[in-house]
């Protein structure tokens, strides 16, 4: 496979990761500017298990995902109190707070003549473990992908279980979700949790596959880009987030002739699209249609 | 002698952040949206004054009016493409993404305008002079005087005007203003336009005391809206401009004391804590309270 496009792909398939976990807070009724913080914790975490304690790539995006659920919970438990506009504010202070303490964080060790490690503003790098382990970009888009493919499975069993029809109902009317016996607060809670373990995921696996990162690197303009994703794409589905980024990052390739003037094209193109779908292309009323009719296909 | 030469400083950039603050509020306030291309009008508005001046000839005050009018078209722009086909109330988070897809847009569009990275931003020469033995530099005195004009200026036109009125009444329940005979997505549009002009005004003052514009200026300046605006307290006009006071503040002193790198994390921590302690902000706590607003989605 061509390098150049096995490495967009690659991307995408990343970017797939902040912006499914965009999608999991806006299920909860909840919009979030502070994805990115995660998506940066969940790399540097996996980038110093890997690359400072030498653990295997399994174990380090665990450590990942398990870092990046743990900011999201303290985020969540201390905003707790908060929705609509102000917690979207504070997700996003907290995440420039985050960025900042990356860029303070300095532990660097020389290793085998080289120096690996958090370094400022420098950022962490020489993470080596794909040369190490010999992967072509192909191999580690195989490897991305698969890991999506696992993690969509999953939230397609969460979508057909309770939870999540519990969790849409939080997230459209908290009122009318207590009164049915469900905690929004707990929902709530869970959810930006898992969204930060998907995040961090995700970050992980970024970490890997550029070799150097750097908290510049996780401003707030990543995180918008995820959550505008999940809209475009719709909150209907899982589906919905991945056709977002393939909408956005794809096109955007393909039109790389046009380069100077994409954006300008591209943007006005998204904001007339939701015109015709402010639901997303997704959106849960599509879904909803295509399941009855689904079920009904025999009648 | 420092502590007070800071004070004014911060007073005096303070001022302009309070013309950003009111411009976000106005929109937030009344209309119940985020514009994510707050930034981005400002700057489109500011790379077309610097793009015309060379054609146009018309010195500072030519940037200023070409500016204003540019912040002010873009704003509209923004308004007919991403706010009046989404003004029912679930739409709010749509369309704070469609404005974010303009944003992009603007933001290109300003690059292509402005194709280097810094371009200078001439201002209006005003003397700088002694007080006693505080230092005032001209220009952000008249930034200042300009700055409170603007702001007596918004309030005779929303609590003395009946257009005014018409607006207030929309803020306070856009469906009983629309029974009683106003028309809202019309209003909605001055709106866009007021805070456009309000936003011009800020960021010519911004722009020419810096000397400068670069292309991330637009980021820069829908994070202090933003920030001004829940400082102070989301909807209050009133605690737009404290908050912008408050802002100038707090910056000015965090970077004589802490140096410039840190300046901007203590206005998020700031903002965090005044989030989770007091999450109305200074003047919002009674909003934040009677309002549903706070079960509102964004």
């Amino acid at each position: 496979m061509d390098i150049y496009l096995a490495s967009v792909l690659t991307n995408m398939t990343l970017i797939a990761f902040l912006a499914l976990s965009a999608y999991l807070v806006l299920v909860v009724g909840e919009v979030s500017f502070g994805q990115q913080a995660f998506f940066g914790i969940g790399a540097y975490i996996t980038a110093s298990a890997t690359a400072l304690a030498g653990a295997h790539i399994f174990l380090g995006l665990l450590a990942g995902a398990i870092g990046g659920a743990a900011c999201a919970l303290l985020l969540g438990l201390l905003t707790i109190r908060l929705s609509g506009i102000y917690f979207a504010i504070s997700t996003l202070c907290f995440a420039e707070l985050l960025r900042f303490f990356l860029l303070h964080l300095r532990f660097t060790q020389n290793i085998d003549g080289r120096i690996i490690g958090p370094d400022g503003p420098e950022g962490f790098s020489n993470i080596r473990w794909i040369f190490e382990n010999h992967y072509e970009v192909a191999d580690f888009l195989l490897l991305a992908v698969t890991c999506l493919i696992i993690l969509l499975l999953l939230l397609f069993s969460l979508e057909r279980s309770p939870i999540m029809l519990g969790a849409r109902m939080v997230g459209d009317d908290p009122v009318l979700a207590q009164s049915q016996g469900l905690s929004p607060t707990r929902y709530r809670l869970s959810f930006i949790a898992l969204s930060g373990a998907v995040a961090g995921f995700g970050g992980g696996l970024f970490a890997l596959f550029n070799t150097h990162i750097e908290p510049a690197m996780f401003g707030v303009m990543l995180g918008i880009h995820g959550l505008a994703y999940a809209i475009i794409g719709g909150l209907g589905s899982a589906i919905g987030p991945l056709l977002g980024v393939f909408l956005d990052i794809g096109l955007l390739e393909s039109i790389r002739q046009l380069a100077a003037y994409r954006m300008i094209i591209f943007g006005g193109l998204v904001a007339l699209l939701l015109v015709f779908r402010p639901e997303g292309i997704v959106s849960p009323r599509l879904v909803s249609r295509l399941k009855s009719r689904w079920r009904n296909r025999h009648v | 002698m420092d502590m007070l030469q800071t004070s004014i400083d911060g007073l005096m950039i303070g001022s302009t952040y309070a013309l950003l603050g009111l411009s976000f509020s106005l929109v937030f306030g009344i209309m119940r949206r985020i514009n994510l291309a707050f930034g981005a009008c400002l700057l489109f508005g500011a790379s077309l004054a610097i793009y015309l001046e060379p054609i146009l000839g018309w010195g500072a005050w030519g940037l200023f009016l070409v500016t204003i009018v540019g912040v002010a078209l873009a704003s509209a722009y923004v308004e007919r493409l991403c706010f009046a086909p989404h003004s029912k109330r679930h739409g709010a988070v749509t369309a704070m993404v469609a404005s974010f897809a303009v944003w992009m847009q603007l933001d290109e569009i300003s690059s292509q305008l402005l194709p280097q990275r810094t371009h200078a931003f001439q201002g209006i020469e005003v003397p700088n002079f002694w007080w006693g033995e505080i230092f005032v530099r001209g220009d952000q005195l008249l930034h200042f005087a300009i700055a409170l004009v603007s702001i007596l200026f918004l309030y005779l036109l929303l609590y003395k005007t009946r257009l005014g009125l018409l607006i207030r009444a929309t803020a306070d329940s856009p469906e009983t203003a629309h029974l009683l005979g106003a028309r809202v997505p019309w209003l909605g549009f001055i709106i866009f336009l007021w805070a456009g002009i309000l936003g011009g005004v800020a960021a010519f003052m911004i722009l020419s005391a810096d000397g400068y514009v670069t292309p991330l200026f637009g980021l820069w300046s829908t994070f202090k809206g933003l920030i001004v605006m829940i400082i102070g307290g989301v909807g209050s006009l009133t605690g737009a401009v404290i908050g912008g006071l408050i802002l100038g503040l707090v910056e000015t002193h965090a970077g004589a004391a802490l140096g410039a790198e840190f300046r901007d994390m203590v206005t998020f921590g700031l903002v965090f804590l005044v989030l989770i302690i007091r999450p109305g902000g200074l003047m919002g706590v009674k909003i934040y309270r009677t309002d549903s607003l706070a079960q509102e989605r964004v």
